[in-house]
């Protein structure tokens, strides 16, 4: 239901009522913690402080000392901005009706008492002064930026505290990626999850896509308080979270590009990268870079959306220099990565009409710089890319349109200064105009003072601020205020801590004790980068304790900046603020202190420090412990699980609870995969030192007190490990980039080297010099594909290395057929171990022997094929290079892209054919069902 | 064309090392002991009480020969083939020297991807490398394997580095079986990933269970009923035992796409089980769901369970006959299985066997004269044993341990026979016993606590007039857990106390009256 009317020559647009929220009754005030049965029991005096301050009736009732202690005000959101943040017409729908425009919201109607033909006066003026603070600006989300989003907000905690999303309130559909579930469990526990959480429902009438993004990168810029915390998104995810959250908003938005600048080989990892400047583009070109005079080391990344109308083949073309790449949807259609000159690779797609995401990455090491992104399609010759992006289109009537800005009435703007300061605006919220803030002219009794029968907790409307209390509220409220009327007692340490967790709901992440802990609801959206780790890799650690194993500075930092310790965890401890959780930290001090014994004191004179270092570093190294096999050090990566630094233990841990914990790491952690050193109380490593558990321990909190200073234990940096082959072939099969996971490399002594995919049976490279740094495969996990270690490597044509052709002009297939059965048979050595490999292809058997020959200084691969069937065979083709130029040089001998020869022997003649690009074929000529061929590779 | 004068320190230092490595070729070449050449600090030595009965005899290690053992096989001539991660195999002569310096290495071939399985016959080695079956001739006499054929390649390689390919023996049919990791141990990205296979003399491949997740070794009892290890992770509790029962589904659902092509032998997909339940109440929903037949408990019984090995040696290995002996990685054990079946299923208790192994034991065979030879490797995985490689044997010292031999689940209870007659009193009181019992949450997330945790009462027990077994009579039965039960107060009649006083017995089914 919607209410659209025109008055004052603005187009108003009232509240969109989603499914689902009731109209009969108004929402009471929807506090996080008050959510659970436990706070809601009846007269809870607990429940009512917390009340007092999440209402911020405090700011209206000052509370006396002792009470200001039990009680912590929820700063109202500050005005000096707003009209830059929020929609003119929101701002008018919620002053018109706090509760029904947004639900749960905790602002009271401070206006309900007027008339209304003066009331309807009053709201527009102080529209008008909030206007004059600034106007917003209009975007549109994209929707490769939403659908990041999507996963980035159910995996950083925005689930923790606003559900999963799609919610009950935000009536749309939800963009790829976010999960059903309304966040909504009985619960019995009465302290823990999101029970109830906070959904945020429809944003698009509030925010626009600048003002949420700008909000989302500093909430607490306008929410001082922290009951949002500041989670410190990258401006990358703060876009991608707002555009999610505005995703009733149209997903199309033509390009944008991201500008980085630094020295690279290849294409960077740009999800690692800081852009220098981000902005709309309208086409792939390189103007965000030589705008700056920037024509050397630099890179670029444009994310739009494709628009298809006509279904087709379209050719996707992108040239540069130097390295390209393009994606459609997803998928790396063109790789042009490297260093090089102008040089162009395309690629064919078929496509249906409909949306694309594209993205183009690029970079430019030195020299020549330049890019151009072209396409082709049905009926469209070879033009720029950029004509195919997709420009917004508003969908008609479902969302609210651009306003035009509201043209502020000064007069208005004045008087609703007055109505600003006079109707308690100014108690609650700061507004600063013209450089001096509004003061408030309310006068309200102090909250020892108070008649819980009168004022905002009369049962009717209250006066002056209505807040639509439910009845249990009401009595919560009614028992604090009760409570309060004498000085109340200082709160001991553990309550303060409780209050607090729950206040800022710690209890959504952290459990301590048996308080608190991830709500089994939204258990799902813990996710970590490191599975293994189990549920220590993914769920925020228990707060048991805590008081006891961090130290004061940082717990300080943690409050103050967020934490970064378990980069693994996709949920992000954010930052609260200081100045809102630094009550915490007398209070977890004060409760955990004698949590943990003492840890012995051990004097060490000036000179045995070098030796205790010395036995700290063994003892962490991978003869030791081998704490590095998991804990990461000095920024050096481990070799299996990246566990927590062990750089900043000692200024993380309180050197006492480290001592404790090592003795008994699942005493602390329950379910933790780490090991002790001391089994049974006993060093495993009884030379060390003296031996004592003790010492060891000491002589590791040393060492590691050096921070990234310290040391490098032994086992963290690993050389390579090259296999040189001197009189005999060397053999290394196992991942090679370029030659897949059947990878088969061989070195040979004259310093040529090959790689041999024995799941295509093909020879896949050539190179010379070094043969390969087995280090990657052969240190820490040996994850990944190795490169070749020498130069001047030749990559041999991709897809099937024979093939039946009916007749020579048959294009050769690009896959193996299915019927065509074929089997890797292995190989066998000679005297000096080199391989022949042995297959059989389609019946026949290959025997395939390739030698270095020639002199020292000009050795070439000499390369000879045997085949034996049993059957006769006929067109079968062997094809050897595939290349832009193959030119005949007469005697057999081919030169190749003007770089490289090939000869061959052969009983038929070889077959060269030009196309789109050239290719060189042999006939398999069977004589006594056997043919034989010889290549010579000179590279 | 790199030049012929190395001009850089980095080309210096990779000469001298490539220099060294020349020379520690040529000595393997010629089967020379290795001490002499760079030595790995070897483990300290400190007494333990199980010394008294199995020793480690501990291999000399050096830097240039990178023993990272993934598969050991006797071979006819007496000789220990070696198999390692980095795809070499050696043999060592005289590898039952009493010192072990003695031994020589001679390396029979290299280049391969990965070993993780060496059987023997007929004159060839069979390989199980990352990407296929492979058996290795010398076929001039030389030593060295010249012939490389492959045997079977029928199942799928990402590229992923977790696709380990575990391989075992012969069974009696002569096929050997291969069991492949998940990939990444999470999902199945490639053909057969999580599946056993057998292979077929001829190389065919025959697809034998599903639901396997990380496996850790494979091997098979006395009857030639075959086994491996799985490791806690998403659908495993814990670390296991399992029966690899032709056409069973052992657990973990993500390789099930497979079924599609797997054919008549393995039948119909299994319904996907439960996350949060219990194994027992999907394994009688879901009749191909074979349970773990003994659990590891987690960090109680190590953390890493690997390689499998029976004692067949007929009483040269002490009393433990016919018993499975399983690995650890992590705590750099051995541990000791015994297995019965109930209801048609394996099940049995797990006991601490030798700990003190010098890296992560990996790789476990029995030699001839009845020694137990254990491999190890600790890379990119932490281990108790601080040596990045070992290669160690345990012999029995002739003198029996004081043990419980065999602990058997009765209707009501359990018969535990020891290993030498008992202290009537201590072994008839209660109090002298403790017994606690859990399960584990199956789910898909990772591992689980030990949870539903029940402490039944020892209502009654009876020792037989031997002294040799006992009868523990309980209040109550908990179908589906593991019962933990620690010994600490029984003695043996010459008043001792049992060498290692703990047992966990899996009991997922209850024998019949």
């Amino acid at each position: 239901m919607s209410l659209c009317f025109r008055a004052g020559g603005v187009i108003w647009i009232g509240v969109v009522l989603a499914a689902g929220t009731v109209l009969a009754a108004e929402s009471s005030p929807r506090v996080l913690g008050w959510q659970p049965d436990a706070m809601r029991s009846e007269g809870n005096v607990a429940g009512g402080e917390l009340l007092l301050g999440e209402l911020n009736c405090i700011s209206c009732h000052a509370p006396g000392p002792q009470a200001a202690d039990r009680l912590r005000r929820k700063e109202a959101p500050i005005l000096d901005a707003v009209g830059a943040r929020v929609r003119p017409s929101y701002l008018r729908a919620l002053l018109t009706d706090p509760a029904g425009t947004k639900p749960g919201t905790t602002m009271p109607g401070v206006l309900a008492h007027l008339p209304p033909g003066e009331r309807e006066e009053v709201i527009d003026c102080l529209v008008h002064l909030l206007a004059s603070t600034g106007s917003p600006t209009y975007a549109l989300p994209m929707r490769l930026a939403a659908e990041r989003g999507a996963r980035l907000y159910h995996e950083v905690g925005c689930v923790v505290c606003h559900g999963p999303r799609p919610d009950s309130d935000s009536g749309h559909k939800p963009a790829g990626g976010a999960v059903a579930g309304n966040g909504h469990t009985a619960d019995e526990r009465g302290t823990s999850g999101t029970a109830a959480a906070l959904p945020l429902g429809r944003l698009s009438p509030k925010y626009t896509l600048p003002a949420l993004v700008a909000f989302l990168q500093d909430p607490l810029a306008v929410r001082p308080s922290g009951r949002m915390p500041h989670l410190n998104l990258a401006p990358g995810e703060a876009r991608d979270i707002a555009s999610f959250l505005l995703d009733d908003l149209d997903l199309v938005s033509g390009l944008r590009y991201a500008y980085y600048e630094g020295n690279w080989e290849q294409l960077p990892d740009f999800d690692r990268l800081k852009p220098v400047v981000e902005g709309d583009a309208s086409q792939f070109d390189l103007s965000p870079a030589l705008a700056r005079g920037r024509k050397n080391q630099f890179a670029l990344r444009f994310e739009g959306t494709l628009q298809i109308t006509t279904p087709g083949e379209y050719l996707f073309l992108i040239g540069s220099d130097d390295g390209s790449r393009l994606w459609i949807d997803g998928q790396r259609v063109v790789d042009n990565d490297g260093v090089h000159p102008f040089q162009q690779r395309r690629k064919k797609l078929r496509l249906r009409p409909g949306l694309y995401s594209v993205v183009v990455e690029y970079f430019e090491q030195a020299g020549g710089e330049e890019l151009q992104v072209d396409f082709e399609g049905p009926g469209m010759p070879q033009q720029p890319l950029a004509n195919l992006l997709a420009t917004p289109v508003i969908k008609k009537g479902s969302q609210p349109p651009d306003e035009s800005p509201l043209v502020v009435d000064p007069d208005k703007a004045a008087r609703g200064k007055t109505y600003f300061a006079r109707y308690g605006c100014a108690s609650c919220h700061t507004l600063r105009v013209g450089g001096t803030e509004i003061s408030s002219q309310q006068i309200a009794p102090p909250l020892n003072r108070l008649d819980p029968a009168r004022g905002c907790l009369a049962p009717s409307a209250g006066r002056p601020a209505h807040y639509p209390l439910e009845a249990r509220q009401r009595q919560a409220l009614a028992a604090a205020l009760r409570f309060l009327a004498t000085p109340p007692p200082a709160l001991a340490p553990e309550e303060t801590i409780r209050r607090e967790m729950v206040r800022f709901h710690c209890v959504g992440c952290h459990q301590r004790g048996d308080f608190g802990g991830v709500d089994p609801s939204i258990q799902q959206f813990f996710q970590t980068d490191m599975p293994e780790m189990g549920d220590e890799g993914r769920l925020p650690p228990s707060l048991t304790g805590v008081g006891a194993k961090l130290t004061e500075e940082w717990l300080r930092k943690i409050f103050d900046h967020g934490a970064t310790d378990r980069p693994y965890m996709r949920t992000r401890m954010p930052r609260f603020g200081l100045t809102n959780v630094g009550p915490l930290l007398p209070a977890l001090v004060a409760a955990d202190r004698d949590l943990v014994p003492p840890a012995p004191a051990i004097t060490v004179s000036e000179e045995d420090e070098k030796r205790w270092k010395a036995a700290g570093r063994r003892l962490v190294g991978s003869q030791g412990f081998s704490c590095i096999k998991c804990h990461t050090f000095a920024g050096y990566r481990s070799s299996g699980i990246q566990a927590l630094s062990l750089t900043t233990m000692t200024r993380r841990l309180r050197r006492d609870w480290f001592f404790a914990y090592l003795q008994s790491p699942l005493t602390f952690r329950p379910g933790t995969r780490m090991p002790t050193p001391f089994p049974d109380g006993q060093t495993t490593l009884p030379a060390v030192l003296d031996g004592t558990v003790a010492s060891q321990t000491e002589a590791i909190w040393r060492y590691l007190a050096d921070g990234d200073d310290a040391q490098l234990p032994l086992g963290l940096v690993t050389g390579k490990v090259e296999l040189v082959a001197f009189d005999e072939a060397v053999i290394y099969r196992n991942f090679i980039e370029g030659a897949g996971a059947r990878a088969i490399g061989v070195g040979y002594p004259e310093k040529l080297n090959l790689a041999f995919d024995a799941q295509g049976l093909r020879l896949a490279m050539l190179w010379h010099g070094g043969f390969i740094d087995a280090a990657r495969h052969w240190t820490g996990r040996g994850a990944g594909f190795e490169k070749p270690l020498g130069d001047r490597v030749l990559a041999l044509p991709d897809g099937p290395p024979l093939a039946r052709l009916p007749s020579p002009e048959v294009p050769w297939p690009g896959d193996v057929p299915s019927d065509v059965s074929r089997q890797f048979r292995g190989y066998r050595l000679d005297s000096v171990r080199r391989p022949t490999f042995l297959y059989t292809w389609d019946g026949v058997r290959v025997e395939d022997e390739l030698r270095p020959t020639g002199e020292p200084d000009l050795w070439v691969m000499q390369r000879t094929l045997r085949f034996a069937a049993d059957q006769p065979v006929t067109n079968l083709y062997m094809r050897l290079a595939v290349a832009g130029r193959i030119e005949p040089r007469g005697m057999g001998r081919y030169q190749i892209d003007g770089r490289w020869h090939v000869s061959v022997r052969s009983a038929a003649e070889p077959v060269l054919r030009t196309g789109s690009s050239a290719e060189l074929l042999v006939p398999i000529h069977f004589e006594n069902s056997q043919a034989r061929i010889e290549v010579t590779y000179d590279w | 064309m790199t030049g012929s004068c190395p001009s850089t320190l980095s080309a210096m230092r990779s000469g001298w090392m490539s220099m060294a490595l020349g020379l520690a070729a040529l000595a393997v070449a010629l089967g020379v002991p290795l001490v002499g050449m760079a030595q790995i600090a070897p483990v300290p030595e400190a007494r333990t009480p199980e010394d008294d009965y199995y020793r480690l005899i501990r291999f000399p290690l050096s830097e240039q020969l990178v023993l990272e053992v993934g598969a050991l096989e006797m071979l006819p001539d007496g000789k220990l083939a070696v198999a390692t991660r980095r795809g070499e195999i050696y043999f060592v002569d005289q590898p039952l020297a009493e010192d072990p310096a003695q031994a020589s290495f001679h390396r029979f071939a290299s280049g391969l991807h990965e070993v993780l399985g060496l059987a023997w016959r007929d004159g060839w080695l069979y390989c199980v490398q990352r990407c296929e079956v492979t058996r290795l001739r010398d076929e001039d006499g030389d030593g060295r394997a010249d012939l490389f054929e492959t045997v079977a390649d029928g199942w799928g390689v990402s590229g992923d580095y977790h696709e380990y390919a575990f391989g075992s023996k012969f069974d009696r049919e002569g096929n050997l079986w291969v069991v492949l990791c998940l990939t990444g141990s999470f999902s199945s990205e490639a053909l057969y990933r999580g599946w056993c296979l057998r292979i077929t003399p001829d190389g065919k491949v025959i697809p034998t269970c599903s639901g396997l997740r990380s496996p850790g070794g494979i091997g098979a009892n006395a009857a030639g009923d075959m086994f491996y290890t799985d490791n806690q992770g998403p659908w495993n509790g814990a670390c296991s035992l399992k029966w690899l029962r032709p056409g069973a589904f052992l657990g973990h659902p993500i390789g099930n796409r497979w079924y599609e092509v797997a054919g008549e032998v393995m039948g119909p997909r299994p319904k996907d089980p439960q996350s949060g339940s219990r194994m027992m109440v999907e394994a009688a929903k879901i009749p191909q769901l074979e349970p773990p037949a003994v659990y590891f408990p987690y960090s109680k019984m190590g953390q890493s369970a690997s390689g499998i090995a029976c004692d067949l040696s007929g009483g040269k290995f002490g009393p433990f006959t016919e018993q499975l002996f399983v690995g650890d990685q992590t705590h750099s054990t051995v541990m000791r299985v015994y297995l019965e079946k109930v209801q048609g299923h394996y099940q049995g208790a797990c006991f601490p066997f030798r700990a003190g192994f010098g890296s992560g034991s990996l790789a476990l065979q029995f030699a001839p004269d009845g020694s137990l030879f254990v491999g190890g490797t600790n890379r990119g995985w932490g281990s108790r044993g601080p040596q990045p490689y070992a290669l160690e044997r345990v012999v029995w010292t002739g003198k029996t341990p004081f043990e419980v031999l065999r602990m058997e689940a009765r209707p009501d209870g359990f018969l535990l026979t020891f290993t030498e007659p008992v202290d009537l009193a201590t072994a008839s009181d209660k109090a002298s016993y403790r017994l606690s019992t859990y399960t584990y949450i199956y789910q898909a997330q990772y591992g689980s606590p030990e949870v539903d945790l029940t402490q039944p009462e020892i209502v009654q027990i009876a020792c037989s007039p031997d002294g040799q077994q006992v009868r523990l009579v309980l209040d109550a039965m908990a179908v589906g857990h593991v019962h933990e039960l620690h010994l600490d107060g029984v003695r043996s009649a010459r008043g001792q106390s049992l060498l290692h006083p703990v047992a966990y017995y899996t009991l997922n089914y209850l024998p019949g009256r």
